[in-house]
């Protein structure tokens, strides 16, 4: 189905939630005494719009608002995560000290509009609409970024991220520009015609002259713009320094859920918009133009220097963020198949990223407002002065963002591998492979400092607060039972990866 | 059209505005006069969209750009400098380097979209006049009134958020965390 | 003016047709800027001085011609005469070219300026849109004075008035809106055939909510125009005088003559959206005498416009600068919100307008006038009791002394 404006409005009811919890939150802001109230409520707000997502699977699919966002299985799993991961912004933030002075109302809020920037780059399926989506939530993550007041180190990170974001942007839009001047039209629906009239260039597929070099330099320029938002190596310098310089929570959102979005936006132009679908799993690009090589050596890079340069990291923050550089990299690897296994493989493993790097980030944030130390000296004999179970929990996320059995981490490469090994591209796996090993040094090098360094004399107890221990505990759990039990998870990505075209 | 043609003359010099201002703005060691060589480059572009009959662009294009970005620009630099400070905006790091890469890029670009099979209306059509104005309002409001909200949220969130950021706090100054 | 030039350049058509165009609309411009635009900023400081001189009970220059009306020309002949001084701190080619910038912003206006039904340089399809646009080049002239001159002062004046100008872009541009609606079109001359001749046909009298645009467009335009009470750009008694301080000679005459130019392209602006334009009923068919009475019409309101602006000048303090922020701000942006969404509202409920509105809000707009005349009158008898004879003897001792 294809619905015009009004028609559409009953399908948005979770951005419709969210844009008003914005506004809400705002005014709110401005009469509401006790500001803890306005977090509570944008827990219960993403929350709810969580579960109106949620409804909405399995229901009816289509195109709405003339085509500017698809409602489909895809947008509804990619929704779900990311409201997933406002949700646990939200309440990381809740159990932040470094946040409880921070103009809670606008904070809040600012939350939120991310949260629907996210919601629409998943779903847009018009160039205008994702562009526009893209600089919502980068103009929003720039104000998130440098949102403590004071901290020299929050400002500079706002601005480094604001410099790269606006030259990612800027040749984003030059590439949508040439994709237009092919196509005609701004919507995917019909750039997939257009790019199927140029030609397959199969084994015997003609190619009309003179589309396969703009094309190439089309989707090249694209790339730049969503692998800025996903943090592939070259456009990735921004990640570190962001990540150390943002508060905690709004760093765990970043890698979490924009890294995400870019993911699903990454996917929704490449795959359906300017590649072919064969019926049979297999998907063909437009005009033969053969990027994937270009996004192999770009998956290889980013793998191998976002884990090498995790090596030499004292600080957590720094350290997580090169790990998220190494995952964009291995998640790149199902996204270069050119096939729906591919496709599953990454979708899965978005969740267990998910789940596992947000409880890492909650570990870290436990630390943070115990010590005010986001260094490994603050992890030191973590274990041994009273915080066993937060140290446990930290052993079962590094372990499984290191990929070993039985972690969940474990069962999303697995798949990965496998769809790339399906395709015979041994050398991505090989390299793959080798990465792994390198990430466990350094995510073993957190365990070592929890379990074998014995505390200073005087190092101070460690109280674990309920608050985030909750969270920590649930995301553990989770990678436990996904490690051993994925069946249903991967069912879902089965089921979601469906595009709706018109 | 025979013969020489006016139009192709403004063509000419509504270019050379936008590439010389934007010539300007980066060779420029003086950034308020980057910064002015930036509002010829603007007027360039908008009389590049008379050109193209967007008039109503055109305007818009001078009105925010010139009226409102160019200002609020001219506005942090002369806020932030004074006259004998600004000597130096541009550091010169490797000219020729970067004009090489620059020169590669351009004849790639230059190779590459003349040759694409670009989707041009067809030859012959009488081309009819519209009304611009009337077509972007109906558009906005019909067809992309999702892009057209969801901006509205997008420009909400970072008018306060750029507030938030600037405003001067009357509590106690925070110890700066990297000292 | 097109068909006027289509007539005068009969079939020629390719590049004969095209310069034909581009050199008469270069004549028409020439002469609206020399034959009108100029003489007439020069004869608004003549006029300012004298009205402000019987307003403050004083003479004025009465000695250049008769009621001394050259004034103007002589002003004008001693400042081309004067040196022109560059000061060496200066940062020569902005504190140069600063005037023109602002002098093109000023005349560009004058291309969509109606002056009948058919003079107009160029009825524009975006024209009220044109006219801010352009206009805005002026800030950035000010700035650019403000900032070469590289003195405390202009720096300070040239960042007041770019400020205010910026300000109330806002709500003059909100408050066209209503105007713009009513009309449909954003063409100077569609807005002026959209109104009719009789006062209550004007958009002004069209709801309560049209008048309050009016009103925040002519305050909003008199900020913007940097005039009293909202001239706090060039606070003789804050900033000397203000972005213009170091400049002297022909180029300081080129700011003042922006200035005082600007005061018929507020006076146009608000005739045009909100006073008719140049309505007339048709009482002939001749299209000379036509237009005549069009020029004659539209010329008054303007200059009753402008009268009413020097008046002001004469009447009102200057405002704080903080003050000027949150009237923009605090009032001014949210009143011409509630403005333009109750012309809306208005026009949904009422397709094809009320005619008891419109004369309601008429005859309670003459009323408030009336009472105004009234009370202007009483205090002019009042004043004239007040002879310098009958002051006390110790007064007149003390402005004696």
């Amino acid at each position: 189905m294809n619905l015009s404006n009004i028609q559409s409005l009953p399908f948005s009811l979770p951005e419709a939630l969210l844009a008003v919890g914005v506004v809400g939150l705002f005014l709110l802001e401005l009469v509401v005494k006790r500001k803890a109230v306005l977090g509570e409520l944008a827990l219960v707000i993403t929350a709810a719009v969580t579960c109106l997502v949620a409804m909405q699977s399995g229901g009816q699919q289509g195109l709405l608002f003339s085509g500017m966002v698809a409602l489909d299985g895809f947008s509804i799993f990619f929704k779900l995560l990311l409201g997933l991961a406002g949700f646990g912004a939200v309440w990381m933030s809740l159990g932040s000290n470094e946040m409880r002075d921070e103009h809670p109302g606008e904070y809040y809020a600012l939350l939120l509009s991310v949260t629907l920037g996210m919601f629409y780059m998943a779903s847009a399926t018009n160039m205008l609409m994702a562009y526009l989506a893209l600089e919502f939530v980068s103009q929003v993550s720039y104000v998130l970024t440098g949102f403590i007041r004071g901290s020299r180190r929050g400002a500079e990170a706002a601005l480094k991220y604001l410099v790269y974001g606006g030259v990612a942007s800027g040749a984003m839009l030059y590439g949508m520009s040439l994709v237009y001047g092919l196509a005609g039209s701004l919507d995917y629906a019909a750039i997939s015609q257009v790019m199927a009239g140029l030609g397959s260039g199969g084994v015997d597929g003609a190619v009309v002259a003179g589309a396969q070099p703009v094309i190439y330099l089309a989707l090249v320029l694209v790339l730049a713009g969503v692998g800025y938002k996903i943090a592939m190596v070259p456009f990735h310098m921004w990640s570190p320094d962001v990540y150390e310089g943002a508060p905690l929570p709004v760093t765990a959102l970043l890698s979490v859920g924009s890294k995400a979005a870019g993911f699903a936006m990454m996917i929704r132009f490449f795959y359906p918009a300017v590649s072919a679908y064969d019926g049979d799993g297999n998907w063909l690009t437009a005009a033969g133009v053969d990027w994937q090589s270009l996004l192999v050596v770009a998956s290889m890079v980013t793998m191998t220097l976002g884990n090498v340069a995790a090596l030499r990291q004292d600080n957590i923050k720094r350290l997580l963020a090169y790990s998220s550089i190494a995952h964009a990299g291995y998640m790149l690897m199902g996204f270069v198949v050119m096939a729906d296994d591919g496709l599953q493989a990454m979708m899965f493993y978005m969740v267990v990223y998910y789940i596992m790097n947000l409880g890492a980030f909650t570990v870290l944030l436990m630390v943070l407002n115990q010590s005010g130390r986001e260094d490994i000296e603050g992890f030191k004999g973590l274990a041994w002065r009273g915080g066993a179970l937060p140290a446990a929990a930290m052993l079962i996320f590094m372990l499984s963002l290191a990929g070993l059995p039985p972690f969940a981490g474990f069962i999303g490469k697995f798949y990965l591998f496998a769809a790339i090994i399906r395709q015979e591209m041994w050398v991505l796996a090989v390299v793959g492979g080798l990465n792994s090993v390198v990430s466990l040094y350094y995510y073993a090098r957190i365990v070592r400092s929890m379990y074998l360094d014995q505390p200073a004399e005087d190092a101070p107890g460690f109280v674990a607060d309920r608050h985030n221990g909750v969270l920590v505990g649930v995301l553990a759990v989770a990678t436990l039972v996904f490690g051993v039990w994925w069946r249903p998870v991967v069912a879902l990505a089965d089921r979601s990866l469906s595009f709706f075209t018109g | 059209m025979q013969g020489p043609d006016l139009s192709v003359a403004a063509f000419l010099l509504l270019s050379a505005l936008t590439l010389g201002g934007g010539g300007g703005v980066i060779f420029s060691g003086n950034i308020v006069y980057s910064a002015l060589s930036l509002m010829v480059s603007f007027l360039g572009v908008a009389g590049l969209y008379v050109m193209l009959e967007a008039d109503f662009v055109a305007g818009v294009q001078v009105l925010v750009y010139v009226g409102g970005v160019l200002v609020l620009t001219l506005f942090a630099v002369m806020l932030t400098h004074r006259i004998e400070d600004i000597k130096v905006s541009n550091r010169d790091v490797g000219k020729l380097p970067g004009l090489a890469a620059a020169l590669a890029m351009f004849a790639g670009l230059i190779a590459a979209l003349e040759v694409a099979p670009w989707k041009l209306p067809a030859e012959g059509v009488a081309h009819e006049a519209f009304a611009s104005t009337q077509s972007i309002g109906n558009a906005l409001l019909g067809r992309y009134v999702l892009p057209f909200e969801v901006a509205s949220i997008v420009l909400l969130s970072v008018l306060v958020g750029a507030v938030v950021l600037s405003r001067k706090e009357v509590a106690e100054p925070r110890v700066s965390d990297d000292a | 003016m097109q068909a006027f030039l289509d007539t005068l350049l009969g079939d020629a058509a390719g590049l004969e047709r095209q310069l034909g165009y581009l050199a008469g609309m270069v004549v028409f411009g020439a002469v609206v800027v020399f034959g009108f635009v100029l003489p007439f900023a020069g004869i608004v400081t003549w006029a300012e001085r004298r009205i402000w001189a019987r307003i403050q009970s004083r003479v004025g220059p009465n000695r250049v011609g008769p009621f001394g009306f050259l004034q103007w020309l002589a002003d004008g002949v001693k400042n081309i005469l004067k040196e022109d001084i560059i000061p060496t701190v200066a940062d020569r080619p902005l504190f140069r070219f600063a005037p023109y910038v602002v002098m093109v912003g000023f005349v560009g206006a004058f291309v969509c300026v109606p002056f009948s039904g058919d003079l107009i340089i160029a009825d524009l399809n975006i024209g009220i849109l044109y006219i801010t646009a352009v206009t805005s080049l002026v800030v950035v002239g000010i700035l650019m004075a403000g900032w070469s001159s590289n003195n405390r002062w202009s720096l300070l004046g040239g960042i007041r008035a770019a400020t205010q100008i910026i300000s109330y872009e806002i709500p003059a541009s909100l408050a066209i809106f209503p105007a713009v609606l009513l009309s449909g079109t954003l063409s100077m001359q569609g807005i002026i055939g959209e109104q009719g001749a009789a006062p209550w046909q004007w958009h002004m009298f069209h709801s309560p909510f049209t008048l309050l645009g009016f009103g925040l467009f002519f305050t909003a335009a008199l900020a913007e125009g940097n005039r009293t009470p909202f001239d706090l750009a060039e606070a003789e008694s804050e900033l000397v005088a203000g972005f213009a301080t170091e400049y002297s000679g022909m180029r300081s005459t080129l700011f003042f003559m922006a200035e005082w130019g600007n005061l018929y392209v507020i006076g146009a602006l608000v005739t045009t959206l909100y006073l008719g334009g140049w309505q007339v009923p048709q009482f002939t068919y001749n299209p000379v005498l036509m237009n005549l009475a069009q020029v004659g019409v539209f010329m008054g309101k303007s200059l009753a416009c402008v009268f009413f602006m020097i008046w002001l000048r004469a009447t009102l303090p200057r405002v704080r600068v903080d003050q000027l922020m949150a009237m923009c701000w605090k009032y001014m942006v949210p009143l011409a919100m509630l403005s333009v969404l109750g012309t809306a509202t208005m026009m949904v409920a009422l397709p094809n307008g009320s005619h008891t509105l419109r004369m309601a809000t008429f005859a309670v707009v003459v009323g408030v006038v009336i009472r105004f005349a009234f009370k202007v009158r009483f205090h002019l008898k009042r004043a004239r009791k007040l002879d310098y004879t009958s002051l006390s003897p110790g007064a007149s001792q003390g402005l004696s002394s």
